[in-house]
């Protein structure tokens, strides 16, 4: 029931992001000037507002699994790639890399998720000792998220040639977004999707402790390693495409959990539907707000975000995720 | 199941299990006893697999313990431990049918054996009408069997409990070991334990194995085992042992000196 709303609340915000903003279509005329053609403004519309919609979608619900992922495999309910450094190390790699060898800017995404298994390996690194204690691996992850966000910022004075890609991974711009971005993000997008789906009764399964988790015959090592690397994965392309969009790993796996419970087999679609639904209002929210200008979803997101993570640790010692 | 020359010490600190060699006998039950840091729950987590010894080796079976896979070994034996975490909404039916994943493969669906495996597990420890229920919602004792009907849905001839008594009342505790009890008696399970509560390990046991500083000190029967001497040595007390008709050997510590 909660799920039939939820899709049926993401279809129609699509179709109304469809129509509105700067050029405005009603719903038949859209029909008609994509199936025939012969309609500028249903052109624009497709070349413009399309890629942007799906690629807004796919971020949320890649960002938001990422973060049910995560939160499983960290057994930490505030765990969330864009708080823990994964986006921003993703983003810096990527930056770096096309701005030495500005001709590898197609395999883009490969090197986001590089630089997302950095910053996850440092996170584990650095929190293993304490055995992935919550407070010390926010912390942890605090600190790494903070050292690439400077680094990312650093890359973003050098000016030149890094201006364009770098904008573009550090903050979110959802406009000109085109057919072979979301060619990339559906890809991969789509398989990483898959992949969680399949390993939700790990997920499950790593709620309980190692060792119990252990005696059911689940390979702890192994299953934290491969749920560890679908959810940077996700949370890396997102970032290349989508650029860096803080807490809706946060906010939407829980939220989900509020409304049908911590079984990820309905969780993991759930939220992403939830993440994507999410995103997409905040775009929509984001271009149509202000008739001059945009306020990028990203920035929408941070302002929700924020007091929201100050509300999930205030409250943190009886959270649910665990 | 038998343990060879087994030591084991957690990282930089001192050894906590020096060179252990015994059985434990099929289908029967043998408790594990000793005082705080003695290694006795460590000992049960090592032939658990949830440690990783230095030197020796466990078989199981005729098997070698660190040869068997993940999934074989949890056909072979079930543990439950002494304390558990489990997601708020997490109901005593889906628990239980985690019992069931050494059976189960990525995308298989639940099996007409898998279902009755998890119903005669529910049946056993008398909570097929608190199926629907969340665990959270459920009495310490209640909640304790929902864990051993997950170990029982794993269908294994041998059942490891770390210490299922210790945050029980006495109500619940009795009510807990009498299942044991029956599980061995009435299934045949092989029972592996660690208690704290000497009476209790004395009245439903049929070997015990004291553990001291890393090293089984005593081993066999209860009545064969427990001593005043034996109480001294392991545990610092004076006791008397006496005997009642009814119950048996029974021991009650009465000064810390002797």
């Amino acid at each position: 029931m909660t799920y039939i709303a939820a899709i049926v609340l993401l279809i129609g915000v699509t179709l109304y992001a469809m129509r509105t903003g700067s050029i405005k279509v009603g719903l038949a005329e859209l029909i008609s000037g994509l199936l025939f053609g012969g309609n500028d403004n249903v052109d624009v519309i497709r070349d413009l507002r399309f890629p942007r919609i799906i690629v807004a979608i796919m971020s949320g619900a890649a960002l938001a699994v990422s973060g049910v992922l995560l939160q499983s495999v960290m057994r930490n309910p505030l765990a969330d790639a864009g708080v823990i450094g994964i986006s921003a190390g993703a983003g810096f790699v990527s930056v770096l890399t096309v701005m030495i060898w500005p001709m590898l800017f197609f395999w883009m995404p490969l090197f986001s998720v590089i630089g997302g298994l950095i910053a996850c390996f440092l996170v584990y690194a650095f929190s293993w000792r304490s055995g992935l204690q919550p407070l010390r691996l926010i912390l942890v992850g605090v600190a790494i998220n903070a050292l690439f966000t400077g680094l990312n910022q650093l890359l973003g004075f050098r000016g030149g040639i890094a201006m364009s890609t770098a904008n573009q991974a550090s903050s979110s711009m959802f406009a000109l977004k085109t057919w072979d971005d979301v060619k990339v993000i559906v890809l991969y997008g789509v398989i990483g999707l898959i992949a969680a789906f399949a390993l939700s009764t790990w997920c499950n399964l790593l709620a309980l402790q190692d060792r119990t988790a252990g005696n059911l015959g689940l390979n702890v090592m192994r299953a934290r390693v491969i749920v560890s690397f679908v959810a940077v994965l996700l949370a890396s392309v997102a970032t290349a495409i989508g650029g860096l969009i803080a807490f809706v790993g946060l906010l939407v796996p829980h939220i989900s959990r509020q409304l049908i419970g911590t079984d990820h087999r309905l969780l993991i679609p759930f939220s992403a539907i939830m993440g994507g639904l999410l995103i997409l209002i905040a775009d929509t929210v984001g271009r149509t707000l202000l008739t001059q200008t945009e306020i990028p979803a990203s920035v929408i997101m941070t302002i929700i975000g924020g007091p929201f993570l100050i509300f999930m640790l205030m409250r943190s010692d009886r959270v649910h995720g665990n | 199941m038998e343990i060879k020359e087994l030591s084991f010490a957690y990282k930089h600190r001192a050894p906590i299990i020096n060179g252990i060699t015994t059985e434990f006998q099929k289908g029967k039950i043998t408790t594990i006893i000793g005082p705080n840091g003695s290694g006795k729950s460590t000992l049960l987590g090592l032939m658990a697999r949830n440690y990783i010894p230095q030197a020796g080796k466990i078989i199981v079976e005729g098997r070698q313990l660190q040869q068997l896979k993940a999934k074989e070994l949890a056909k072979l034996l079930a543990v439950v431990h002494q304390q558990n975490e489990a997601p708020y909404d997490l109901t005593v039916e889906r628990l239980v049918a985690y019992g069931r994943l050494p059976y189960r493969h990525m995308f298989s669906q639940e099996t007409e054996e898998d279902r009755e495996a998890i119903d005669w597990a529910l049946e056993v420890t008398k909570l097929a009408k608190l199926r629907r229920q969340r665990l959270h919602e459920l009495s310490g004792g209640q909640k304790q069997r929902a864990w051993i009907a997950m170990a029982l849905a794993q269908k294994t001839s041998v059942l490891f409990l770390d210490e299922p008594t210790t945050y029980l009342d006495i109500f619940y505790q009795i009510e807990l070991l009498e299942l044991v009890k029956e599980l061995n008696e009435t299934y045949g399970l092989t029972i592996v334990m660690v208690l704290h509560d000497v009476n209790q390990a004395v009245r439903y046991s049929d070997e015990i194995k004291v553990v001291k500083d890393g090293s089984i000190i005593a081993e066999g029967a209860p009545e064969d085992v427990m001593t005043v001497e034996l109480m001294k040595q392991v545990y610092d007390v004076k006791a008397i042992i006496r005997r009642d008709e009814e119950t048996g050997m029974y021991i009650v510590p009465i000064a810390v000196k002797a």
